[in-house]
């Protein structure tokens, strides 16, 4: 019939296979719809294979041939999550193509809205994690700390989900912070912190929650390697990788690259945990030391462009934007969110695992469809 | 009152299907619910991811080609009386992927959701506000709870 199913029969005929638990693409357990298959012996996951390409919508293809201003919003559109990182790295190829220079203000308030929308990212992965653990409290806590993010998020950009703060050449006028908002600002970030380690202490010192999610997940650093995974879920395997510090926006700020050795659903949490404190530094010194100025470089020209790329940092790795210019409109457009390969190397943590641990051990790694679906090859069958 | 209806008053159980949206609006339904900033549980409306226990469908997200047929096997899946919620712009009628193109249109877009299943009450917004949600869910409330 199709690939996958012919892939199963070849495993069942050599007998590695005994039973196979498939979930989706719309299951209770799983918030997104996605398909997993559990090849199972006794309750042990000895295979697993994750299918995506649910949610495909063909932006990239909607893309082509549309003025630049338009795709870039519409770049926004592509994950409710991380909506800034796509909508900044969408402008900064076209900054890069056209050779605009950025006002420094506006990169610093960039960084600002960047930096929030990793902290309510992480935390919504926190929160959606202690669910899954099955801690509903500690989950309901994390949605509340997460609402002062939301409320500063929507305070700058007018709209607690996609904001649009980026332009070509700089930031909204709306985005523009002036003393009252640089004052809630800082006070945002002190009860974030505050708020945040509590959270991590109470969490940390429960030997429940230690005892479920230690040891489980567990993925190699050298697996993590060769699959080519990026962001936390490399970093919790002990990696010293953050493209931040090869990003020269990034160079006024001080602050540390969070590492964890083991691997697990633990580490993945943890890591994520102090990455949110990162932000919180980052965003005081911004907020500290942001210069004045125009916020936004409106002298530029379009012309033609060949094919330009640019790699960022977002919450859940490296997203990469590329397209190239004719006209004022969008050709060749490839978009690769860091989803893909971390979903990916989900299948190898699954291995080994009990089955009550296989939905614990593909939610460690912040999997988001929604980003993911969108280069698949779809096979008709009616022809 | 019967004591049917009387129960299911007392406990409204909302089920949220994503069909392909950004993943903007369903977190916001999810933290209308479960957050305790807004917190629907007090007025005892609660998440739930079984169709069998649900009352409420609240459908986001433009349908893809993949999600059509799930979605309609969902919808029957629920008992009787129920209601149907199109949260988002995309739900409603088909939001960016449907409607902003250059020179190809999307052909995987079969939404919106009125196109494949009834539709109860619409909340506008892109993405939706958990306000919103909130009086949409309760605009739709009087043809379940009057049902016989």
């Amino acid at each position: 019939m199709d690939e996958d199913n012919q892939k199963t029969n070849e495993k069942v005929d050599r007998k590695v296979i005994e039973t196979e638990i498939s979930m989706g693409p719309v299951h209770p357990a799983a918030l997104e719809p996605y398909r997993v298959r559990l090849f199972v012996e006794d309750e042990i996951i000895k295979d697993a294979e994750i299918t995506v390409g649910v949610n495909h919508r063909g932006v990239e293809r909607i893309m082509e041939g549309l003025p630049v201003e338009k795709a870039n919003s519409l770049t926004e559109k592509i994950c409710g999550i991380c909506s800034n990182s796509h909508i900044w790295n969408s402008c900064m190829v076209a900054e890069k193509a056209l050779n605009i220079e950025v006002p420094e203000r506006a990169q610093y308030i960039r960084i600002i809205m960047e930096e929030l929308e990793r902290m309510h990212s992480h935390m919504l992965y926190l929160a959606h994690g202690c669910e899954v653990l099955g801690h509903e409290t500690l989950s309901m806590r994390m949605f509340y700390i997460r609402e002062t993010v939301m409320e500063l998020l929507r305070m700058i950009g007018g709209n607690r989900v996609q904001y649009g703060a980026p332009i070509i050449g700089g930031v909204r006028p709306r985005c523009e912070l002036d003393e009252m908002r640089i004052q809630k600002l800082k006070e945002g970030m002190d009860t974030v912190e505050e708020k945040m380690t509590e959270f991590a202490d109470r969490f940390v010192s429960d030997p429940m929650i230690m005892s479920r999610i230690t040891g489980i997940g567990t993925l190699s650093q050298k697996d993590a390697i060769k699959l080519g995974t990026s962001g936390p879920t490399l970093r919790a395997t002990g990696v010293e990788k953050d493209l931040r510090r090869d990003m020269t926006v990034y160079d006024p700020f001080e602050f540390d690259v969070i590492t964890q050795d083991d691997g697990d659903v633990k580490s993945n949490l943890l890591v994520r945990v102090f990455e949110i404190l990162e932000s919180v530094k980052i965003i005081r010194q911004a907020v500290a030391g942001l210069p004045e100025g125009k916020i936004t470089n409106r002298s530029w020209e379009m012309q033609d462009a060949p094919i330009t790329k640019s790699y960022i940092e977002v919450p859940r790795g490296t997203l990469y934007h590329s397209y190239a210019l004719q006209d004022g409109r969008v050709r060749h457009s490839v978009i690769r969110t860091p989803s893909i390969t971390n979903i990916g190397a989900m299948q190898y943590a699954c291995i080994g695992q009990h089955v009550t641990d296989a939905q614990l051990s593909i939610v460690q790694c912040d999997p988001c469809f929604t980003c993911t679906d969108r280069a698949v090859k779809i096979i008709r069958l009616d022809k | 009152m019967s004591l049917k209806s009387y129960s299911r008053a007392r406990a409204v159980h909302v089920m949220l299907v994503y069909t392909g949206g950004c993943n903007g609006c369903d977190i916001e339904i999810v933290n209308c619910i479960l957050s305790p900033k807004y917190d629907a549980e007090q007025y005892k409306v609660f998440l739930t991811w079984n169709p069998r226990e649900a009352d409420v469908l609240v459908v986001t997200g433009p349908v893809t080609r993949r999600n059509e047929e799930p979605l309609r096997k969902m919808y029957e899946a629920i008992p009787e009386p129920k209601v149907v919620v199109a949260a988002g712009a995309c739900a409603l009628m088909g939001g960016v992927y449907k409607n902003i193109h250059g020179d190809i249109p999307s052909e995987e877009i079969m939404g919106p959701v009125e196109n494949i299943i009834p539709v109860d009450a619409k909340v506008p917004g892109c993405a939706v506000r958990p306000e919103d949600i909130l009086s949409g869910v309760v605009a739709a409330l009087p043809k379940l709870l009057n049902a016989k």
